[in-house]
């Protein structure tokens, strides 16, 4: 075995135990403590990134030293370690692009606690990307719900509060759905492991038993996990989640956390109960009319929406309806798109939240748009990265909403039933998504004459520079696409 | 086809050029300004004007995905609307000199009107409908600052409409996109369309409803009804030279794109005969007679130009709504013809604002004694724009009326030519009386306090030049003939 093969349970270990000793830790070390964590992690993920490509296959890692069936399994192919290189880079760059108005909105006594949340948020992230065991996927869902709850609540005002006492309901709805979902899957085929489980639902299937139970787990699943990930019309807890939380949980949520969830229901499809059952069960049908009626209500929600981050929230809404539109298609291409989404989605939003609180800042820290009027003169960079993110979610060639967008509709094209509704609503939701991302660039560059300070992007070096790596990120994966495409395909066809 | 780097170069000076205007710093003298304006207008037609002595040449710049290169190649479609833009804008960037110098902003101005520019040259040299469908959006996008360039409230509104419009259409033609990229063989622009036989057979109906998506998606730039709206609001608001500029080219954007779509990627024979075909003609001349018919009931000075440009602009599609090389070739003098007079009408009417500050038809009794120059350049390329020979529009009329006469279109072939004669008519009334009211205000004129108000040399010699064009290419149209005889028939 070699070495590199070690490095997914590194990097989950090392964050958790960074978790562990950040609790210990003042304030200023605590933060380097984290940096460096997401740095290390991400480095070891590239390393196995390259590992994996070179290789050409994925590997499964033994944890302890009980053999399967009964002992508790990592698995790491390409796609797992473009997740975790991915997920790494955007965390780094959330947070950096939040840390000054962390200073401002959090308690500085509370300040490692917020990192003890961040590293456990990352390792049970890492699990979700890299287990091989359901149970063990259960577990770490707990943890990140858990962080993720936190993380929401540590602006300690009345309406984050509010906020995660929502989210902590949905969420545990939603783990619980999972959960029973696990236990019945358990009771099926006796096994945890994902690929045991494979093997026995395939012969339960051909055997023609179960076949009941077995639609009710998929339903179980596919619905929890879709309550976490915000899936319409599970939703009513994001808006103010997203909204009222601290910039750089907002940018983590909705990029990441939302998103491994829905990577975990992708394994779940692909590697545990098999895709073509799933494509059987019409279970997709139903998260396919959930994700084109989340696309309309998510864009319209935005649009009505007088609030900045309330808006780019509800945007979320209708973003992780594309996601599940890309996968209710029931195709390998289809799953590209939604895979390549999450990656695009995830890339953009955090843009944008972290962008938008550039804008509200110098608007004397208010988040309606009349404030906002001029507000990209007084925060130049802030301004252009807005611009860049809406582009991107409109979809204008060169940056990522296009590729995925483009993706979704080829993928579409190749399903002939789901061809039209997919189409329409596509366009739809572009035109919808126009409306209320240029509404708004035209309001920050609209002059006003107001009295707000101007930021210039010498005052704050470090916020500067994270929204030109943003940029630039965004960019890389609107032209430079190709490769992350055939990556992602590579990863998917290992995992079936 | 020869690969050349030159190609992109006269996109890419104007672009960089217009940014480096928008981030200068704001001290720096307004003659400064006006001198990298005129370096960036006049290397870039150099470079232009090189890139078409190259000939067939072509440069794919990266590939967006494996299949999807942003593409440039430059055909004869690119030569003609490429040297229309560049003389265009040449003609009302100079203009602009005088007529914003009491505007505020005109570094921003100037700026998105270089970006503009080199966009333009871009979306002309597409060479596949991904390159060019970026240039397009690009386009609604840069030029909308030029439409909201004073930021009073209805100039906002105008721009949100004029975007909001834009990108309803901008995603109709995506639409139809995503069907050829799944059907054709390639996205390069191949005259003569580039579907096999087979597949067009087989996914007939599929096929027709994208290219109908398109026609309309492409229509709303050009103004075509039902999505012609956003144009004469958008258009007046803007300063006179940006209007100049959006009625004479910006919206030429919307007929290159049809162009575009129906020869070189579907091809007229595809289409002939269709439903496609009958509605879009339908929809061409009712836009040129609503247009016709608004303009002349319109009293805003420039809003009345506006509407006379979306039943222009419908000469031009229901001669290439007919699909026959004849009006085909009309349709595309007229887009030559079209942009140099509706220039020079906005620019006209923007010098009588700036000298003046009348803004509405009844006022301007008297005001060919007033600005004599000006109003004889008006009077000559409304007698172009309603086609009385020789001026230039006589000419296109002429190629539109036979060809629609040859077409063989059914109900089409007589009621095309009637209904371009009644438009010519409203055309006469709603341009001409500036003219008879401007020289003869009858005898309550007061004409003691008349005084002479010319505009200053800027602002004349770009409409002068404009006139002399739209009426010497009315009575030398032979060479502009022979470059249409040379290609039109190749994408029948």
């Amino acid at each position: 075995m070699a070495f590199v093969q070690n490095f997914p349970f590194f990097s989950i270990v090392l964050s958790m135990f960074a978790g562990t000793v950040s609790s210990v830790l003042p304030q200023k070390p605590a933060k380097y403590l984290n940096t460096a964590v997401i740095c290390i992690v991400g480095t070891m993920s590239a390393v196995l990134l390259g590992f994996t490509l070179q290789t050409g296959e994925s590997f499964t890692y033994m944890m302890g030293h009980f053999p399967a069936p009964w002992g508790n399994e990592i698995r790491a192919g390409v796609l797992e370690a473009a997740m975790a290189l991915f997920f790494c880079i955007i965390m780094l760059l959330s947070l950096l692009g939040g840390r000054k108005k962390l200073l401002g909105e959090v308690e500085i006594t509370k300040h490692n606690l917020y990192y003890i949340l961040i590293n456990l948020l990352l390792s049970s992230l890492l699990a979700l990307i890299y287990t091989n065991d359901l149970f063990t996927a259960y577990v770490f869902v707990e943890i990140n719900t858990i962080s993720a709850c936190g993380l929401i609540m540590i602006r300690e005002n009345g309406r984050t509060i509010e906020a995660a006492v929502r989210y902590m309901i949905m969420s545990l709805l939603g783990s619980g759905l999972l959960l029973i979902g696990i236990c019945m899957l358990y009771d099926l085929t006796g096994h945890l492991l994902m690929s045991n489980i494979r093997e026995a639902v395939a012969q339960i299937v051909a055997e023609g038993t179960y076949s009941m139970p077995l639609l009710v787990t998929i339903a179980l699943i596919s619905v929890g996990l879709a309550i976490k990930s915000a899936l319409f019309p599970f939703h009513s807890w994001l808006p103010d989640a997203y909204g009222y939380s601290t910039v750089s949980s907002a940018a983590i949520l909705s990029s990441l956390v939302s998103k491994g969830y829905v990577f975990l229901l992708i394994k779940i499809f692909y590697r545990v109960i098999g895709f073509s059952i799933i494509r059987e069960s019409k279970i997709i049908d139903v998260l396919f009319l959930f994700g084109l009626a989340g696309i309309i209500f998510g864009s319209l929600s935005a649009i009505k929406e007088n609030d900045i981050r309330r808006m780019i929230a509800f945007s979320s809404v209708a973003q992780i309806g594309y996601i599940y539109m890309g996968i209710g298609l029931g195709t390998d291409v289809g799953m590209i798109a939604s895979v390549f989404h999450i990656i695009a989605h995830a890339a953009t939003k955090s843009l944008l939240f972290v962008a938008a609180i550039g804008l509200t800042d110098v608007s004397g820290g208010s988040r309606k748009f009349i404030d906002l009027t001029g507000a990209a003169y007084r925060n130049k960079v802030a301004g252009v990265a807005f611009t860049v993110g809406s582009l991107s979610m409109v979809g204008v060639p060169v940056f990522a909403g296009f590729i995925s967008k483009f993706l979704f509709a080829n993928a579409a094209v190749y399903n002939s039933g789901k061809m039209l509704p997919a189409l329409v609503v596509l366009s739809i939701s572009t035109i919808l998504n126009a409306i209320y991302f240029m509404k708004t660039v035209i309001r920050i560059y609209t002059p006003a004459k107001t009295d707000y300070p101007c930021i210039t992007w010498k005052q704050e070096k470090l916020y500067a520079v994270t929204m030109v790596l943003f940029m630039i990120l965004n960019i890389i994966l609107g032209m430079g696409s190709q490769p992350i495409v055939d990556l992602i395909q590579q990863g998917l066809s290992t995992f079936a | 086809m020869k690969e050349t780097v030159w190609v992109i170069v006269p996109v890419l000076i104007p672009v960089i050029m217009g940014i480096f205007l928008l981030f200068m710093k704001p001290s720096k003298s307004r003659k400064t300004l006006l001198w990298i304006t005129a370096a960036g207008l006049f290397v870039t037609a150099g470079l232009v004007g090189y890139v078409l002595s190259l000939g067939d040449a072509g440069y794919t710049l990266f590939y967006l995905t494996d299949t999807l290169p942003v593409f440039f190649r430059v055909d004869s479609v690119s030569r003609l609307f490429v040297s229309v833009v560049t003389f265009i804008w040449i003609c009302s960037g100079l203009y602009a000199f005088e007529y914003m110098k009491h505007e505020e902003n005109n570094k921003r101005y100037f700026g998105f009107y270089l970006l503009v520019y080199g966009i333009l040259v871009g979306l002309d040299f597409s060479g596949n409908l991904v390159t060019f469908y970026m240039f397009y959006e690009l386009m609604t996008l840069l030029s909308m600052p030029l439409v909201l360039h004073n930021r009073s409230h209805e100039a906002v509104m105008a721009g949100l409409k004029y975007l909001f419009y834009s990108f309803f259409g901008a995603y109709m033609v995506l639409f139809g996109i995503y069907f050829i990229y799944h059907y054709a063989n390639t996205m390069s622009f191949t005259a003569g369309g580039v579907f096999d036989a087979a597949v067009l057979a087989e996914n007939r109906s599929l096929l027709l409803a994208a290219a109908f998506l398109m026609l309309i998606g492409f229509g709303v730039k050009a103004g075509m009804f039902p999505l012609h709206a956003w144009l004469p609001t958008a258009h007046p608001v803007a300063p006179a030279p940006a209007s100049a500029a959006l009625s004479g080219i910006i919206v030429k954007g919307g007929v290159l794109g049809i162009v575009r779509v129906v020869f070189y990627i579907f091809g007229a024979d595809f289409l002939k005969g269709t439903w496609v075909q009958t509605v879009w003609m339908t929809l061409a001349l009712l836009t040129v007679f609503m247009g016709s018919m608004l303009a002349f009931l319109e009293k805003g000075f420039k809003k009345r130009l506006a509407y006379s440009t979306v039943s222009q602009i419908s000469y031009i599609l229901f001669g290439l709504s007919v699909l026959q090389p004849v009006a085909v070739t009309g349709a595309l003098l007229h887009v030559v013809f079209h942009a140099i007079i509706k220039c020079t009408l906005f620019l006209c009417a923007g010098a009588v604002i700036y000298q003046t500050g009348k803004t509405k038809v009844e006022e301007l009794s008297g005001i060919g004694k007033q600005m004599p120059v000006t109003i004889w350049c008006y009077t000559f390329v409304s007698l172009a724009l309603i086609g009385i020979p020789p001026t230039s529009g006589f000419v296109s009329k002429w190629y539109l009326a036979t060809g629609a006469l040859q077409s063989g279109t059914g109900i089409f072939t007589w009621l095309g030519p009637v209904v371009l004669l009644l438009s010519a008519l409203l055309t006469a009334g709603y341009l001409l009386p500036v003219t008879v009211k401007g020289f003869l205000p009858g005898n309550d004129f007061d004409y003691v306090s008349l005084q002479k108000r010319e505009a200053n040399g800027w602002m004349l010699m770009p409409i002068l030049l404009l006139t002399i064009c739209a009426v010497a290419l009315g009575m030398f149209p032979n060479s502009l003939a022979e470059f249409f005889a040379a290609f039109v028939p190749q994408l029948m």
